[in-house]
């Protein structure tokens, strides 16, 4: 730390042109592995940047929170790193991440207008931009064409409507030949409420305002999916990779879940498979998606802002090509020139319009929970699902207020 | 202390640095946290606040809180059939095989010794394993139970809350059970042969035998065997992340689990704090017994 001080103070005195291709060092912490994006990106910045080492770290997804906090309380914190978005707000509004609004402001390459509403609305905060989505990715209805064809439905009009959704599952499911009709994922974890909370945002609720009418509709329909064993029970156990999988297999006929999937799915699924918008409560209702992938941060102690932020410029500017080479859906208006698997490339694209926030809440984590605990109290049946949202509803009051 | 290179000779400051350093060791890395842990769970305590002293003392609000949530009465009703059905069977289990391998036969120091093979594996493959055995849809469980015509439906072992909390308790036997074995083995060659052999002369039937020889020699083993079970069952954590994650809605959540869900997922620090002292009352009480147990040994 004083050393640090000392030779920061030397530099400064001794700052002439001789200088100005000084190495710059900074600390990344991404939940990627070598060869994913961050490593690839950072290996391209440093071959176009010689006066610039970055160094990564890669720390597991569900560790980064806890990890990151030790790091700022014990003063060994990056530069830079990867947050998923709702845990934008718990470090932001404790001043732990650097207001990158003036340097956007200036910048030629970042235009906050660019970048679609519900990943800007991920990183800003109480007036500030704290972070740059690195890419976005939301949820979609996939399913098995031929399934449908088998059932006599028409693989051309996938289920527009909640109603349909229903009917379809119904159709679809097969317990003599091990088919649900419908997979998704009620985990008690952040997933359940990543898959649940859209469908309560299409009735006008959200995550403060829970206890809803519409909010009741949806977990009652989430209910008779599982009680009608259209789905799986394992679903309230299960996240949405293993639930996909099911479909992948064809033990599931539909699956609510990401573009993640697509690789795998193209792999895997011996059939034609398919994409749709998430199903809307009645033709008239808005649309309503989840809002999934993170942000680029950079913290607020950091002794390299603007070379952090010189790098975060170029990662921005590389965003047309998350899709094709990293398998997310870009945060801004880019152009993707010949996206691969062009027809889910053109549904995500449209759901990404309609992709919402979790938040922001500086306590998310605690909001989740609450939203967790009513859908699985009411899918186990051990509430209803007026009195599970009721009760979610003043554990969230609590928290908001 | 004041001189240890001279004492050392006569032995006696040796004896101190010995004590100094066990206690030394014992201060820091158990009494150090477990006050720490106290502490804790009388402030309000976030993520943020974690390394640092100054944080607002809040009374018994975190009991309080813990105590009355909905979910409290469901989790410590878990817990204690978690501990009381998996050291029962554990202990039933492990004895009736320590008795089995007892008899003579060949290759049973080989086949005993494989029964370890459960306890060396870590907890999370342990889990793993399970996962695959107990899921619903296609576990190995259900296709067997279906196959043999036990049952027509599938069970829903790991996601019906009447029943996750007793797949765990499967998991956790077949994981304690060799254990168990192994320990009381040891308590059953320590007895002497002849006594068995004079009971016999006396005319001592086998349940005689078991009842009036076996079980009081071993009352010193199974009592550490016993509060060890109860212990390692409380510490159980790696069984319940593989398996069912404490759900579906609490149906498999125990004390060990929360209190990690409380600090870890929630970040009410001081609540999973407050739950892992009263954790911690209940593991003094069976240290206690345990201690008890073995000082019985040392007389006997």
């Amino acid at each position: 730390m004083t050393i640090r001080t000392l030779l920061a103070g030397t530099a400064a005195i001794a700052a002439s042109p001789a200088f100005a291709q000084e190495q710059v060092e900074l600390d990344l912490w991404t939940i990627d592995d070598p060869g994913e994006y961050h490593y690839v990106m950072a290996e391209e910045y440093m071959a176009a940047n010689p006066e610039v080492t970055i160094n990564l770290r890669t720390v597991q997804f569900p560790d980064m929170v806890n990890d990151l906090a030790r790091a700022i309380a014990t003063g060994d914190s990056p530069d830079i790193t990867y947050i998923d978005n709702p845990e934008v707000a718990l470090f932001a509004s404790r001043g732990l991440l650097m207001d990158l609004s003036p340097y956007i402001e200036a910048s030629d390459i970042v235009n906050a207008e660019d970048i679609f509403p519900g990943p800007l609305a991920s990183v800003s905060y109480d007036g500030g931009i704290y972070g740059i989505p690195r890419g976005a990715n939301t949820i979609a209805l996939y399913y098995n064409a031929d399934m449908f064809e088998a059932a006599g439905l028409d693989p051309d009009a996938p289920p527009q409507t909640w109603d349909e959704l229903y009917e379809a599952a119904k159709v679809l499911t097969k317990p003599e030949d091990n088919v649900y009709g419908l997979a998704f994922s009620a985990n008690g974890n952040e997933e359940g409420t990543f898959q649940f909370l859209p469908w309560v945002q299409m009735t006008g609720g959200d995550y403060d305002n829970i206890a809803t009418p519409g909010a009741e509709r949806a977990l009652t329909l989430w209910k008779a999916f599982i009680d009608e064993r259209l789905a799986s029970p394992d679903t309230l156990i299960r996240g949405q990779w293993d639930s996909t999988g099911t479909f992948n297999a064809g033990n599931a006929a539909m699956s609510i879940s990401g573009p993640w999937e697509i690789p795998r799915m193209s792999e895997e699924a011996q059939f034609d498979w398919r994409v749709a918008l998430l199903p809307v409560p009645d033709t008239e209702a808005e649309r309503a998606s989840a809002l999934g992938e993170g942000d680029n941060v950079i913290l607020a102690n950091t002794d390299e802002p603007e070379a952090a932020f010189a790098f975060l410029e170029f990662l921005y500017d590389n965003m047309d090509r998350v899709w094709n080479e990293f398998g997310y859906l870009p945060a801004s208006e880019v152009e993707v020139v010949d996206p691969k698997f062009p027809e889910a490339y053109a549904v995500f694209e449209e759901s990404m319009q309609y992709a919402r926030n979790r938040g922001p809440s500086p306590d998310w984590p605690q909001i989740s929970k609450a939203v967790q605990t009513a859908i699985q109290s009411a899918l186990t049946g051990q509430a209803t699902p007026a009195d599970a949202l009721a009760e979610a509803q003043e554990t969230i009051s609590d928290v908001v207020n | 202390m004041s001189a240890p290179t001279s004492s050392f000779r006569d032995g006696r400051g040796f004896d101190r640095i010995l004590v100094w350093i066990t206690l030394g060791f014992l201060i820091v890395f158990s009494a150090f946290p477990l006050v720490y842990n106290v502490i804790m769970s009388f402030q309000n305590v976030d993520l943020f606040t974690l390394a640092s002293f100054d944080r607002p003392f809040v009374g018994l609000d975190n009991y309080d809180e813990v105590l009355t949530r909905n979910a409290t009465q469901i989790i410590v009703r878990n817990t204690a059939v978690f501990v009381v059905l998996s050291v029962a069977a554990q202990l039933s289990i492990g004895f009736a095989l320590a008795l089995f391998f007892q008899q003579r036969f060949p290759g049973a120091t080989w086949l005993r010794g494989l029964f370890l093979a459960g306890w060396i594996m870590p907890g999370l493959v342990v889990g793993g394993v399970w996962s695959f055995i107990l899921a619903g849809d296609f576990g190995v469980l259900n296709w067997l139970l279906q196959t043999l015509g036990v049952t027509d439906d599938k069970i829903f072992w790991l996601s019906d809350p009447s029943k996750s909390l007793y797949s765990v308790i499967i998991a956790n036997v077949w994981v304690g059970v060799p254990f168990n074995m192994i320990l009381l083995s040891v308590g059953l060659a320590a007895i002497p042969d002849d006594i068995y052999e004079a009971a016999e002369l006396d005319g001592a039937g086998r349940v005689w035998r078991f009842l009036t020889i076996t079980l009081p020699l071993m009352r010193a083993q199974l009592g550490a065997v016993i509060s060890l079970g109860i212990i390692f069952t409380l510490q159980q954590f790696d069984l319940f992340a593989a398996l069912t994650q404490g759900g579906p809605s609490n149906g498999s959540n125990v004390m060990q689990y929360w209190s990690w869900e409380l600090s870890f997922q929630d970040y009410r620090i001081g609540q999973g704090s407050a739950v892992s002292v009263l954790m911690i009352l209940v593991v003094i009480g069976v240290a206690a017994i345990y201690v008890r147990s073995t000082r019985h040994e040392h007389a006997a």
